[in-house]
Formats: structure tokens, C-alpha cells, sequence
């Protein structure tokens, strides 16, 4: 009887946690917080925060510009990078030490940058 | 000899680097526009780059990821089957050449 209970229990909370996501409309992954990203960024500045700057391996092309990019976008990208879907090297290392919060906070904090930004 | 050392590598550089054109680009957008806005700067859903003024060697890279499977991604995966290197080229042109609002920042 109690071990049914139990059961019961972690069945209503399974539930619970999207319906809750659905009513408030919040999404089910992690809120990124821009100014907690402020400590998490050095990496980035590095390639990210110079103007026309290039990345001279493996190919040499411009570096990107993340700034005022969707930060659902910059989200997916790291996940690309840490799952082998995207192939740079530097990238690949970078996405692998961050953690699903780092890359929220990252997302915020590029993506809430643009002049226009939605 | 040198002459023709000069011309070969001058050939060779623009084939390698086949120049986009924007206008072109422009008339080969209609598919793009589908998900990264007419000017690829409004994306129909925020898990899609947006593409104007982002910088042409990036965007054609980007392209030939797509295509050599370097990047994969469903999506784009089947959007890059149809398109050359000049296709490529000129898509980049396009995009790279709209005011758009990415930038840099420390």
C-alpha cells in the first residue's frame, strides 16, 4: 500500500512538471541569466569579442557575430558543438566544459545585445 | 616563369574563392526566407540564426559545413542539396550585404 502510494506520487510530480511548464508558459530548459554570465565569458572574448576578427585553424574565416543573435539559436549552437554536430575544435572544447545553465547565461547575455532583438 | 607561377596562382585563387554576388544571392533567398525572414533578419523561430550582416566567409563556410556534413543539421542538411558553390557564394553575398543588427561586444 505504501509502495503504491510512492509510485503514485512520483507519477503525479512526472506529470506535474510539464503541465506546469505548459500553464506558465515558461520553457521546460534552463533560464539563462545575462549578468551571471558576465564571470563566464572570458573564453569567448577572446575569438567573440573582436571586431573582424579570424580563426586561422582549422580553416581561416571570420569569426562570427553573436551578438544580437537569437539566444535560443546561440543554445542550440553549443549543444551542436558539445554533441560533435559542429565540427571546430576550439568550440567543440568550449561547449564540452559548459554546463546547460553556463550555456543559458551565455545565450541571455549575447543574444539580449542586439539593437534589435526580440 | 614567375609570370606564370603569378598567373596559375591567380586562377587557382579564383576558382577557390568563387566572388558572390548579392543580387543573385537575392533571387536564390526564397527557400531561406521560409525560416530566416525575408531579409535574414526577422527568423520565423528564435532557434533560428539570424543571417543579416553576419560575415560572408562564415555564412559560405557555414554553407559547405552543410554540405560536406561537417555540420549537420536536419534542416539545413536538406536545404544545401540543391545549391553549388557559386549558389553558396551568392547566398552569402546576399546576407552578409543586409544591415542587420549582430554585432560584437566584450
Amino acid at each position: 500500500m505504501v509502495r503504491l502510494f510512492r509510485k503514485e506520487r512520483v507519477m503525479r510530480i512526472s506529470l506535474a512538471v510539464p503541465l506546469l511548464s505548459i500553464l506558465t508558459g515558461l520553457p521546460a530548459h534552463a533560464q539563462g541569466n545575462a549578468e551571471a554570465a558576465k564571470g563566464k565569458n572570458s573564453t569567448c572574448i577572446g575569438c567573440h569579442g573582436i571586431p573582424m576578427y579570424k580563426t586561422a585553424f582549422p580553416e581561416v574565416y571570420s569569426v562570427p557575430m553573436i551578438a544580437g543573435q537569437a539566444p535560443d539559436y546561440i543554445v542550440k549552437a553549443l549543444q551542436a558543438y558539445r554533441a560533435g554536430d559542429r565540427s571546430h575544435p576550439s568550440m567543440q572544447g568550449v561547449a564540452k566544459s559548459l554546463s546547460d545553465q553556463d550555456m543559458a547565461d551565455l545565450a541571455a547575455y549575447y543574444g539580449g545585445a542586439g539593437k534589435a532583438v526580440k | 616563369m614567375s609570370r606564370f607561377l603569378i598567373l596559375a596562382l591567380a586562377c587557382f585563387s579564383a576558382q577557390a574563392f568563387a566572388a558572390g554576388d548579392a543580387d543573385s544571392g537575392k533571387l536564390k533567398s526564397m527557400a531561406c526566407a521560409a525560416c530566416h525572414g525575408p531579409d535574414g533578419n526577422s527568423p520565423t523561430s528564435p532557434d533560428f540564426p539570424r543571417l543579416a550582416g553576419q560575415h560572408y566567409d562564415y555564412l559560405l563556410k557555414s554553407l559547405r559545413d552543410y554540405k560536406s556534413g561537417a555540420r549537420k543539421n536536419a534542416i539545413m542538411g536538406g536545404q544545401v542539396g540543391g545549391l553549388n558553390s557559386q549558389d553558396m557564394a551568392d547566398l552569402a553575398a546576399y546576407y552578409s550585404s543586409r544591415k542587420g543588427s549582430l554585432g560584437v561586444i566584450r
